[in-house]
């Protein structure tokens, strides 16, 4: 369990950090809060010779709102900072409580939000020490050729288990990457792949550097729901974030629905949009239930069995729109 | 770095873990390893007051930061007559059976009293979810945390005008 | 024995743990701890493969890496070992055969972590991989490919007892059920990783080893017999535990190889297992199938039990034997069975060994019965309490097994449930998704045949008192955070009528510490602390014959009380404990005293084969309420409150009580709702703490311990054990509650929230089908 050998490099502007990576190139992996890294490193996936470690950028530590230009989160950020942040709770409700859920509160107070978005996908037959997977040849992953997961199947099947992607994408966000060819903004949705191995369209050498929320979503109500185990210290076994803007009549006039832990990336839930324009229904409610469990696909990466967490994205989100559609505002 | 309150020079490989550099290098046993993947927080020190797990903290990164381990929780070195309030509470009510939780425990719960002087039952829950007690069920580490909010009370002088 | 307590004695007294200072400050020290100058680092070679033979290992690579100090295979550690004496089965390191994924292969010492593992990667081992056995009901079938060639069908051992008969017990009951139930593996999870500090004097041919043991005494035994050393060469010493379980009940592998290891490096060395090692020394609870039928009448009185319990032990022997029988014996002694019969298999699987663990081998098989009780109660309409109050046992008596039961504290901890639950106005009248569910359970206090047969003491407790009145104990019983150490001292402060400052404590090193067979077994209070009040008695007859010639009195007239010898029949005379002391003493000696205990005769049990295991001089009875909101959408099972009520006999020390009785039901609710080791193709896929989910403290619920105190007449101050006793009845308490939530059974651990769908969704199914058939 003993870490392997390498540098430390702690540069202090994001400029920095990229001259950097493109001094070590693919020797390089960068590390904020370590959270997610180390344990990994811990167990032999990565070793790479030089962590440029971005914690001392300190301008990508920030919470900004703004109601005409929205919400703008710096990477750094800590989870911790998410969760307690009343201008997040007060306009963003989905966000706080997906980042209350992350982990447990230490972890919180280390993981930052540009880690728990470019999350590494996990599975039980990858997050394992050196000696476990190499009992079994290594997985297609790591050091293997086979899926274990889905056996035959020529891609990975790690899920993608962050808390705030979800939310973040019913949310309409953004990310801002900083790369050697200077920054560029994508949409959240089209940083993933759903494919546990490639994961993101990020370049290795590009930095998240900030996540943005546009300011017509703010206000939303939202609801986050996981299933885990244990009610703390757990990955979601699966997640579902919904978020609704309703009118003063009870209608809903749009909703978004993200689910992650099911699928190698999150996912939005295209049949969220059936829910507009409509006034509370229990049938529309499970119907667009019924259809998210047709986005989310859990194979047995995780604890627990696919089917039940097949069936609880279903009631999670019918259980979660009713919340919202019903709700006071 | 900055330990308990002491600027150590110490010359670290790029690879040590904080955890590793406390115990080794600096004697500082008080902090423990349970699980080596921050999943049980034995090894939770606090870093500007904050509860972080050295366990996966590389200690070169925390040069410039303010690492408060249990042994740094009481005055004068741990002389009893002198112990924390949360130190006593954990005494009186049986907060620590076997033990190897406790370090990490009390320095949890040091930094919700500072936020939070008099938590409810669910506070103390919410804050210490990150540290796995395998012999308490947590009911006596709860009685614990509350005796030292009764310890704290005593001692603190009451505020007779408003500020 | 079982006397009444004075009203300042420590006994009964909320005296904060004696080495709580150390643990609150984080100076106590644990062997991972200490790292004496030169030490090296321990690592151990594990076998990737479930079953295989070792054809040959080549370690010239490893040995030739700089800071290499030590390499040790098989070959080296030929002898065999193990907990018990029929169960000698495994080597240090493999000598032949590798028998589950994480066996031990070879060990390395080096200057360093990271060189310790390089060198574990240089070590080329050929294997030939052999079939391996994974279902314990397949694998007692086999005819080839056996685990150990010794063990035919790969059965450890198999019992096969019939006390009363069952066959008239069943013709005379108006109601029998059968159910199987299966519980799969769990373990221990002590905070600590294993880890033991090893250091040899080649000049004495001696060797120290520091170890996070329970047990130091067999440890000891071991270690003298594997490293071909006289016992007097071998000592060790336990420094602080953080927790055991039962996880170091006995000798963990790391153990012997620092030990070898220190001996062919010549320096000090240390092995730390990781956590997924701690998962492959496990020694946990094995899976288990029970097959149980029980016999009622309409009245609800017990005639017969049949079980047939089978249990998956893993590769290794190691408690099995003991394991399967008190699966069997403890089915008695709880309430009044007149016929049992039991046949029990412990089976060998490709997997690591399990052993004893919290509630050894009594827990599924109390899940499994006290269930089949709840469900003859509610088919029968007879209450869950009453029908228990119907059955109780008569004591004192002896069962059929030959059981001797001399205090029965249950009846009064079924009213004690009863009453602070509110039991009467909930059961059966909450609203759907809420219910109450009731169990019990019940432990030995020590097992009154210790596992290596002698007439010796089971324990022995020395004491040195100074000139300045200072009680030294000398005890090897073991700490591991359960409150052994404050408990000899509250009971040595009381019987010598002193202080507890002045009493201190020298625990557990094999050589300055009489032996004591350690901390399993719940067996610490009951007959330590029955050594520990037998050498004050002897320390106090002297003081007191002494102080009796200088006060001109006879001793039966002194007393001690407040560091006073006093007269009984004037109190006004009386003498410094000190000045007595040094009078007892003689000039410039330090007056010693000792105390042993060993279980009676009468309490030893029956003389057929496996009779000896499940006799104890006592038992502790618990029973226990549970309740729970089910949500019948999602399957969720949220504990609302556990309540237990506890007979420990004597609470001596109330706090460590509630610790122990609050820890154990919190463990049993673990077993029963989230813990589980989960296995793929003999491959543990949660060997860590994230995956292996000991709850936190989010789900875990509030927890209320009754102590209910029968008075043993037998234990010390009337003291019985409290550390294990109320684990089992936790889980049927759930199950039960779950009944009266949503009317469905589980009997398949852990209760997921899938299982729980399911049963629901199949109720319903056959509710729709009973509705159409009478229509």
């Amino acid at each position: 369990m003993s870490l392997p050998s390498f540098n430390v490099l702690r540069p202090r502007t994001v400029e920095e950090a990229l001259a950097a990576f493109e001094r070590h190139g693919a020797d390089a992996q960068m590390i904020a809060g370590g959270t997610d890294l180390l344990p990994s490193m811990k167990q032999g996936l990565f070793s790479p010779r030089v962590l440029l470690d971005l914690k001392g950028l300190g301008d990508l530590d920030f919470i900004r709102f703004d109601p005409e230009r929205g919400l703008e989160i710096g990477a750094l950020t800590t989870i911790s900072a998410l969760a307690g942040s009343p201008v997040i709770a007060r306009e963003f409700p989905v966000l706080r409580e997906a980042a209350k859920s992350v982990a447990s509160p230490p972890l919180r107070n280390m993981g930052t939000l540009g880690g728990n978005v470019c999350l590494d996908t996990r599975c039980l037959y990858y997050n394992q020490s050196g000696f476990w997977r190499g009992s079994l040849g290594g997985c297609i992953k790591k050091d293997g050729t086979v899926c274990h997961v889905a056996p035959g199947s020529d891609t990975c099947w790690a899920v993608f288990s962050g808390d705030t992607a979800p939310a973040l994408l019913a949310l309409e966000a953004v990310v801002e990457l900083a790369g050697p060819r200077g920054r560029r903004e994508i949409p959240l949705a089209g940083l993933y792949v759903n494919d546990g191995l490639v994961r993101l369209t990020k370049a290795t050498d590009e930095i998240v550097t900030a996540v943005r929320v546009p300011a017509a979503n703010a206000g939303w109500s939202g609801a986050y729901r996981k299933l885990r185990i244990r009610q703390s210290i757990d990955y979601p076994l699966a997640g579902v974030a919904v978020v609704m803007r309703k009118g003063a009549d009870g209608v809903c006039e749009a909703a978004r629905i993200g689910l992650t832990a099911v699928n190698p990336g999150p996912r939005l839930v295209p049949a969220a949009g059936l829910l507009s324009g409509h006034s509370y229904s229990a049938g529309l409610a499970e119907e667009v239930a019924r259809e998210a469990t047709k986005v989310g696909k859990p194979l047995k990466t995780s604890a627990s069995t696919m089917e039940y967490r097949r069936q609880m994205i279903q009631v999670f989100v019918r259980r979660a729109i009713a919340d919202l559609w019903r709700g006071a505002n | 770095m900055q330990i308990n309150g002491q600027r150590r020079a110490l010359e670290i490989e790029p690879n040590r873990l904080l955890l590793d550099v406390l115990r080794q290098d600096l004697g500082l046993t008080g902090t423990k390893c349970g699980c080596d993947d921050s999943s049980c927080g034995a090894c939770t020190v606090l870093v500007n007051g904050q509860p972080q797990m050295s366990c996966i903290m590389l200690a070169v990164s925390y040069q410039d930061a303010e690492i408060t381990t249990i042994e740094g929780v009481a005055p004068n070195d741990g002389d009893e007559a002198e112990l924390d309030p949360l130190q006593k509470g954990f005494m009186v009510e049986g907060g620590a059976q076997c033990g190897f939780c406790t370090p990490g425990m009390i320095l949890t719960a040091k930094h919700l009293l500072a936020v939070n002087p008099d938590p409810s039952e669910q506070e103390i829950a919410d804050a210490l979810s990150g540290n796995l007690c395998r012999c308490t069920g947590y009911m006596q580490i709860y009685a614990s945390v509350r005796k030292a909010v009764e310890l704290m009370r005593e001692r603190r002088p009451v505020e007779v005008a408003p500020r | 024995m079982g006397e009444t307590v004075l009203k300042d004695s420590p006994i009964g007294a909320r005296v904060p743990m004696i080495d709580s200072v150390d643990k609150v400050t984080g100076k106590g020290i644990y062997t991972d701890d200490m790292a004496p100058p030169g030490t090296l680092t321990g690592r151990i070679l594990h076998s990737p493969h479930a079953h295989a033979r070792i054809l040959s290992i080549d370690t010239s690579v490893a040995e030739r890496l700089p800071g290499v100090k030590a390499v040790v295979t098989g070959r080296e550690t030929p002898v065999k070992y193990g907990i018990l004496p029929i169960g000698h089965d495994e080597t240090i390191f493999a000598t032949d055969k590798v028998r589950y994924v994480g066996d031990n292969v070879a060990g390395v010492a080096a200057e360093s972590p990271e060189i310790a593992e390089e060198a574990l990667r240089l070590i080329r081992v050929e294997y030939e991989v052999l079939p391996a056995w994974f279902d314990p009901e397949k694998s007692m079938l086999a005819e080839s490919n056996l685990i150990h060639e010794d063990k035919p069908h790969n059965i450890e051992k198999d019992y096969h007892h019939h006390f009363g008969d069952v066959v008239k017990g069943f013709e005379a009951a108006d109601y029998i059920r059968e159910d199987r139930f299966f519980c799969p593996e769990v373990t221990h999870a002590a905070l600590e990783p294993h880890s033991t500090l090893a250091e040899y004097y080649p000049e004495a041919d001696a060797i120290t080893v520091w170890s996070s043991t329970q047990v130091p005494y067999y440890l000891k035994l071991n270690l003298a017999s594997t490293l071909q050393m006289p016992e007097e060469k071998v000592r060790v010493i336990k420094p602080l535990v953080g927790g055991g379980f039962g996880g170091k009940s006995e000798v963990i592998p790391l153990e012997l190889a620092a030990a070898v290891l220190a001996r062919k490096a010549l320096l000090p060395v240390k092995i730390t297992y990781s956590r997924e090692e701690v998962f492959y020394a496990h020694r946990g609870r094995p899976g288990q199938i029970v097959e149980l039928r029980t016999g009622i009448t309409r009245e609800g009185r017990l005639t017969a039990v049949e079980a047939r319990i089978i249990q998956d032990g893993g590769a290794y022997c190691s408690y099995g034997v003991v394991t399967i029988l008190y699966s069997g014996q403890l089915l008695n002694a709880m309430y009044e069975i007149p016929n049992v019969k039991f046949d029990g298999y412990r089976v060998l699987t490709n997997k690591p060994a399990c052993g004893a663990m919290r509630g050894h081998g009594t827990v599924n098989t109390r899940f499994a019965f006290e269930q089949q009780l709840n469900r003859m109660a509610s088919v029968l309409g007879i209450d869950p309490v009453e029908i228990r109050r119907r059955n109780l046992l008569k004591a004192p008596c002896i069962t059929v097994n030959g059981l001797r039961v001399l205090s029965y504290g249950f009846p009064e901890c079924l009213d004690k449930v009863e009453e602070r639950s509110g039991w009467r106005e909930k059961h059966g009248k909450l609203p759907y998704g809420k219910g109450i569910g009731i169990a019990g359970s019940h432990y030995v206090s020590g097992a009154a045949n210790a596992i290596i047969r002698s007439g010796a003491p089971h324990t022995t407790v020395n004491l040195s008192i100074d000139r300045d009145g200072v009680v030294t104990i000398f005890t090897g019983a073991s700490e591991i955070g359960q409150g052994s150490d404050t408990l000899q001292v509250q009971v040595v402060a009381a019987e010598l009528g002193v202080d507890l400052d002045r009493v201190k404590i020298v625990a557990a090193d094999t050589a300055r510490t009489p032996i004591d067979l350690g901390s399993y077994s719940s067996r610490v209070t009951f007959m330590a602390g029955n050594a520990a009040i037998a050498a004050a008695r002897d320390a106090k007859g002297k003081v007191l014959a002494a102080a009796a010639v200088k006060m001109a009195t006879n001793p039966e007239n002194l007393a001690i009380e407040g560091n006073q010898v006093m007269c009984l029949d004037d109190r006004r005379i009386a003498m410094p404990f000190e000045d007595a002391v040094r009078l007892a003493a003689g000039d410039g000696q330090t007056l010693e005293a000792t105390g042993s205990y060993r279980p009676p005769d009468a309490a030893t049990g029956g003389k057929f084969k496996g009779g000896g295991v499940g006799p104890s001089p006592a038992y502790s009875y618990c029973a226990q309420t549970a309740e729970v909101t089910v949500d019948p959408e999602t399957g969720q099972v949220t504990v609302d409150r556990l309540i237990a009520a506890h007979d420990c006999g004597k609470a001596i020390n109330p706090i460590c009580v509630e610790g122990q009785v609050i820890g154990s039901v919190w463990m049993g609710l673990g077993q029963a709702v989230q813990e589980e080791m989960m296995w793929r193709d003999g491959r543990l896929m949660n060997p860590g703490l994230l995956e292996y989910r000991s709850a936190s403290t989010l789900e875990s619920p509030p927890i209320e311990a009754i102590i209910v105190e029968s008075n043993d007449p037998e234990g010390p101050f009337g003291a019985k054990e409290a550390g294990e006793g109320s684990l089992a009845a936790t889980i049927p308490a759930v199950t039960q509650a779950i009944y009266d939530a949503v009317g469905v059974w589980i009997d398949t651990l852990p209760i997921t929230p899938e299982k729980i769908l399911k049963a629901i969704a199949e109720k319903k199914k056959s509710e729709t089908q009973v509705i159409k058939t009478e229509n």
